[in-house]
């Protein structure tokens, strides 16, 4: 049968959760979340209203109303590496955003990848990590084969950093190197430029396929301050590689517009030139359907406390279209589920933890705690890998898991084998794939389930996660481990001693904490984004959008050939 | 066209589907539940399931064990008669995704039409005028007193996601609004989950009248004109007429003509009806919500212009093109219904089931041609769970005195016992002024009160 056998899944939530716990977990998530929209809003503002007002006197736009203007009206923008160097300090300066604004953006019914350099961040230039973040933002463009847009409005590298920018194998000059890459595998790059475009600024939009100037933009290898008799014959950078030189004499520019928003008027125009998205046709006449249960709900029904356990099934009935679903080998390896669920109509498979206890396969009637990785959940895991590869299924994964079972079975088992083996059909896989850590992402789990190492699309973390090799008190337990007994309490007669070992793992403890907060990782680039509870079904709508818009990058099945539904017809029982 | 046709429902509407469906050689299999399994209608399907107990959340809503039961049998197709499942789009995603045709419209079309607000704003685009209200949902109750100065009172707070009555109030002032609106939020939330509400205008004393459409995938798009079902007892329909003496042949060829429009501009494949209600003041027609089920008056429209809308509604779902144009849709004559329920009108409508001793309803006493549509028969036992529709009375006539008479003699012919049945709310209302003069509306059940 080549059916795609959804079925209802998840429960109303007075169902699913008793209203005070739910009150409760909501009002914690509320609060970090609340910390977030305070820490995005400082983000957005750029160097402060005086940068953004001087932006304006020039009769320009800044760069984020620059993206607001681009964007489909009623359409949401989804930005990426917010919190790149939150936290780092140059000197007495910030970089919020390292200066430059990546996002997914729908522009003419097209979603594309926007990289807009932020004006009122130091003019535009490039911090230490900016051309990483521009890079990770061009790859993902790349890999989903959706249109990459420049807005460039760049001086170039932020010169007293350039030891940490310039020189390295991710350094500036990679930018232009995946600009040839991104050419090379077909993926239309269109470039606005719109300001001081100086050295690297102004080789960024060259290698796109449109370039469009404004008046006020130039392009230069080097700006009038360090060219030879500038001054003498009064010749400005725009006078040197302004829209005269560039789009009539030298050729490097397109067009010439008279301002900002004629030049994003163009732009839209551009894009619309380009291939429509071929969604539609992958959604197999099923339209578009909200989850039955309502996402918004998700921000109740994840505990924050991680050693608390809630029921994966209803975050993934409020993630998928009228919450339906079909579990794939459900009677094996549960601690994790595996499946299918349309989103947007699209087809998309899902690999998530189930947390509490679940059956022990290998002794009848016994339970083992779920949120870890067994043989079977392992084995489950890299087959549907293999599946969604084969059959072009773009993967989502979501992450609760503390890791791999340890101990004497797990190593006569092979679970560094079985492991090894999901690892490799992670690492060598080309259909899409994004990861979320809805809370938990620890040591080989994390690696496991596709963590950034294995270089998903994208991957967004909560405000809940907690990303490290290991939870605190676990490491606290292996530093100490001579001085504890069998059941890792502490084994010391002197009371001073004891003292002082607690007080040694309980600092192990809090470094361990601080590491894992969110932000430290996107301040790293360790994850792209974080977002709320309640965003996570917009955001796997934007994957499901984006991994099917372009028909030529990559295969895709059409539904009744998956060979999921070989490995179903093999492991279903028989009547 | 399909082998075998799954009826996800039971009595008069199983019947009526199974009829329509053997008309196309089409083998019918019906659900039943166990109350249902022995009834003389369920054995004249050509199979049953029995899919649990009589209570209908046991059986017939039961959407999977629906969907299992339909593949188990071989069938091609599902079709959901009213009630139950028939406005359940996640039913209806369920049977697209497990390869049974549904017979209705897409999912999303009965989502979008199950919500109030997006129901309007899809009527407006497509040309439909609104009852006067509020733009969308309410923010809050000063949103609410300010359209209800805009629009003039009495208005009417309702529930987007409301049904029932419930979630609805009638408010005649500001201060009754205030109450009016908190209420009515709090009882949508509990009983839907959801408390979002609009405001309209309450048209007082309005009429209700409703178009009958039926689309193929192909745009082909008819009306089958009016019915007027503004004799109802708590929303409850209980006599259908049509045409609708309400109006003259402009404003039926006009409202008939934008009907359909409207759903050809949404795409509509299937049999639905939009419905109107008639300002008593203005005679404007204004949208009110459009279902997109077959609805249980179907069968007046059938008599007045000859179409099989059940057949046709199977027809368009197997990909055929519909067999008539508007061109040759015309009326012939007029119908009138009648819904006899097992109820005491004299005891607020209480259900009364129990085993009919006495059932016969002639039809043959003329001056027109009666249709009778039933499940039931002499002898049968109408059981608790379900409505208690027994038997619908259609009386045809060449004009509306003939239909009026044919009805007439038809009811004082009606024998039945061991029930209480509507029949003398129906007499009592045929004779009254208001309903001969066809100048009767919502406001009133004219001439009917109860003897106690």
């Amino acid at each position: 049968m080549a059916h795609i056998p959804l079925t209802p899944l998840g429960s109303p939530v007075d169902q699913a959760l008793d209203p005070k716990t739910f009150a409760r977990q909501a009002a914690s998530v509320a609060e970090r979340e609340l910390t977030l929209a305070e820490r995005r809003k400082k983000v957005s503002e750029g160097w402060g209203t005086k940068y953004a007002d001087r932006v304006h006197a020039k009769n320009k736009l800044t760069s984020r109303e620059r993206i607001a203007r681009l964007a489909d009206e009623g359409t949401e923008v989804f930005e990426v590496g917010t919190f790149v160097n939150h936290g780092v300090s140059f000197g007495k300066l910030a970089s919020p955003a390292a200066g430059v604004v990546t996002a997914f953006v729908k522009i003419s019914e097209r979603w594309t990848m926007v990289i807009a350099n932020d004006n009122t961040v130091a003019s535009g230039s490039w911090w230490p990590q900016t051309p990483e973040k521009i890079e990770r933002a061009q790859e993902m463009a790349k890999r989903l084969g959706i249109p990459a847009v420049y807005l460039v409005d760049c001086s170039g590298l932020f010169l007293p950093e350039q030891a940490r920018s310039f020189p390295g194998r991710t350094g500036a000059g990679h930018i232009f190197k995946k600009n040839a890459e991104l050419s090379a595998a077909g993926v239309p790059q269109i470039a606005g430029v719109f300001g001081d475009c100086i050295a690297g600024g102004g080789y960024m939009p060259i290698i796109s396929d449109r370039v469009f100037m404004t008046e006020q933009a130039y392009m230069v290898i080097a700006g009038a301050a360090l060219i030879k008799g500038a001054k003498s014959q009064k010749l400005s950078s725009l006078d040197i590689g302004g829209p005269e030189v560039h789009v009539h004499q030298s050729g490097c520019a397109d067009v010439r517009l008279p301002d900002d928003e004629t030049a994003l008027q163009a732009i839209r125009e551009e894009v619309a030139k380009l291939p429509s998205s071929g969604a539609e046709y992958h959604r197999h006449g099923m339209e578009a359907s909200a989850p039955f249960h309502d996402a918004a709900e998700l921000t109740g029904l994840l505990p924050a406390d991680h050693r608390v356990t809630y029921k994966i099934e209803e975050v993934l009935a409020r993630l998928v279209d009228r919450s339906m679903f079909w579990e794939v080998l459900p009677d094996r390896g549960q601690e994790i589920i595996v499946g299918i669920g349309r989103v947007n109509g699209l087809y998309m498979g899902f690999a998530a933890n189930r947390g509490g206890l679940i059956d022990d396969a290998e002794v009848r009637g016994a339970q083992k705690p779920g949120g870890i990785l067994y043989r079977e959940g392992i084995a489950k895991l890299t087959t549907f890998r293999r599946s969604c590869e084969d059959d072009g299924i773009p993967m989502v994964w979501l992450q609760d898991v503390s890791g791999f079972d340890i101990g004497v079975e797990a190593e006569r088992v092979g679970l560094l084998g079985y492991g090894s083996s999901l690892i490799y059909a992670n690492s060598t896989a080309k259909a899409p794939m994004f990861t979320v850590l809805l809370r938990k992402a620890s040591g080989a789990g994390y690696y496991a389930m596709a963590g950034m190492p294995y270089e998903p699309v994208v991957q967004l973390s909560t405000t809940l996660t907690r990303l490290a090799v290991m939870e605190g008190r676990t490491l606290a337990i292996a530093a100490f481990n001579t001085k504890l007994d069998d059941e890792f309490e502490i084994a010391v007669e002197d009371p001073e001693e004891a003292a002082a070992i607690e007080a040694g793992m309980k600092a192990t403890e809090e470094r361990i904490e601080a590491d894992m907060d969110p932000y430290s990782a996107a301040s790293q680039m360790d994850t792209d984004e974080i977002v709320r509870l309640d965003e996570l079904r917009a955001w796997i709508e934007l994957f499901a959008e984006t991994s099917y818009q372009s028909n030529t990058t990559r295969r895709t099945k059409n539904p009744r050939i998956w060979s999921l539904h070989d490995l179903a017809a093999l492991t279903e029982p028989h009547r | 066209m399909f082998r075998r046709l799954f009826i996800a429902n039971r009595g008069e509407v199983a019947v009526r589907v199974a009829r329509a469906a053997r008309s196309l050689g089409i083998s019918p299999i019906c659900a039943v539940s166990e109350a249902d399994r022995l009834a003389p209608w369920a054995l004249a399907m050509d199979e049953v399931v029995c899919l649990g107990p009589g209570n209908p959340e046991r059986s017939y809503l039961r959407a999977e064990a629906t969907v299992q039961a339909a593949l188990q049998t071989g069938c091609a197709a599902v079709h959901p008669g009213w009630g139950f499942l028939a406005e359940n789009a996640r039913f209806a995603a369920l049977c697209q995704q497990h390869g049974l045709t549904f017979i209705g419209p897409s999912p999303a079309l009965i989502d979008s039409m199950g919500l109030k607000w997006p129901s309007k704003q899809a009527a407006r685009a497509a040309g439909l005028t609104l009852i006067p209200g509020s733009e969308g949902l309410l923010r809050d109750v000063d949103e609410a007193i300010q359209v209800a100065a805009r629009v003039g009172y009495p208005v009417m707070v309702k529930a987007d996601a409301g049904g029932g009555g419930r979630g609805m109030r009638h408010c005649s002032n500001e201060e009754e609004l205030r109450q009016g609106f908190a209420q009515a939020s709090a009882e949508a939330t509990a009983a839907f989950g959801n408390g979002d509400l609009f405001l309209e205008k309450c048209l007082e004393n309005g009429r209700h009248i409703e178009v009958q459409i039926l689309g193929d995938r192909w745009g082909n798009v008819l009306h089958l004109f009016e019915r007027e079902c503004s004799i109802q007892r708590k929303h409850q329909k209980l006599i259908e007429e049509s045409p609708s003496p309400a109006l003259n042949n402009q404003q039926r060829q006009d409202l008939g003509r934008a009907a359909a429009q409207a759903a050809a501009a949404m795409n509509y494949v299937g049999a639905g009806t939009i419905e109107f209600l008639m300002d008593a003041k203005t005679g404007s027609l204004h949208f009110m919500e459009m279902n997109t089920r077959l609805q249980v008056e179907h069968g007046i429209s059938e008599c007045v212009t000859g179409i099989d809308i059940v057949r046709e509604q199977i027809r368009v779902s197997a990909g055929e093109k519909l067999e008539t144009q508007q061109a040759d849709v015309s009326l012939q004559g007029h119908a009138i219904e009648c819904r006899i329920n097992a109820e005491d009108p004299n005891h607020d409508f209480r259900p009364t089931p129990g085993k009919l001793t006495q059932f016969e309803i002639p039809d043959n006493l003329g001056p027109g041609t009666v249709r009778v549509d039933t499940h039931v028969q002499q002898g049968d036992t109408i059981p608790p769970h379900y409505d208690s529709l027994m038997a619908k009375i259609i009386a045809h006539g060449k004009d509306r005195p003939e239909a009026l008479e044919t009805m007439r003699r038809a009811l004082d012919g009606l024998q039945i016992e061991g029930v209480t049945s509507t029949t003398p709310l129906h007499q009592a209302v045929l004779i009254s002024d208001e309903f001969q003069s066809g100048t009767y509306n919502t406001g009133s059940l004219p001439g009917w009160t109860p003897k106690r």
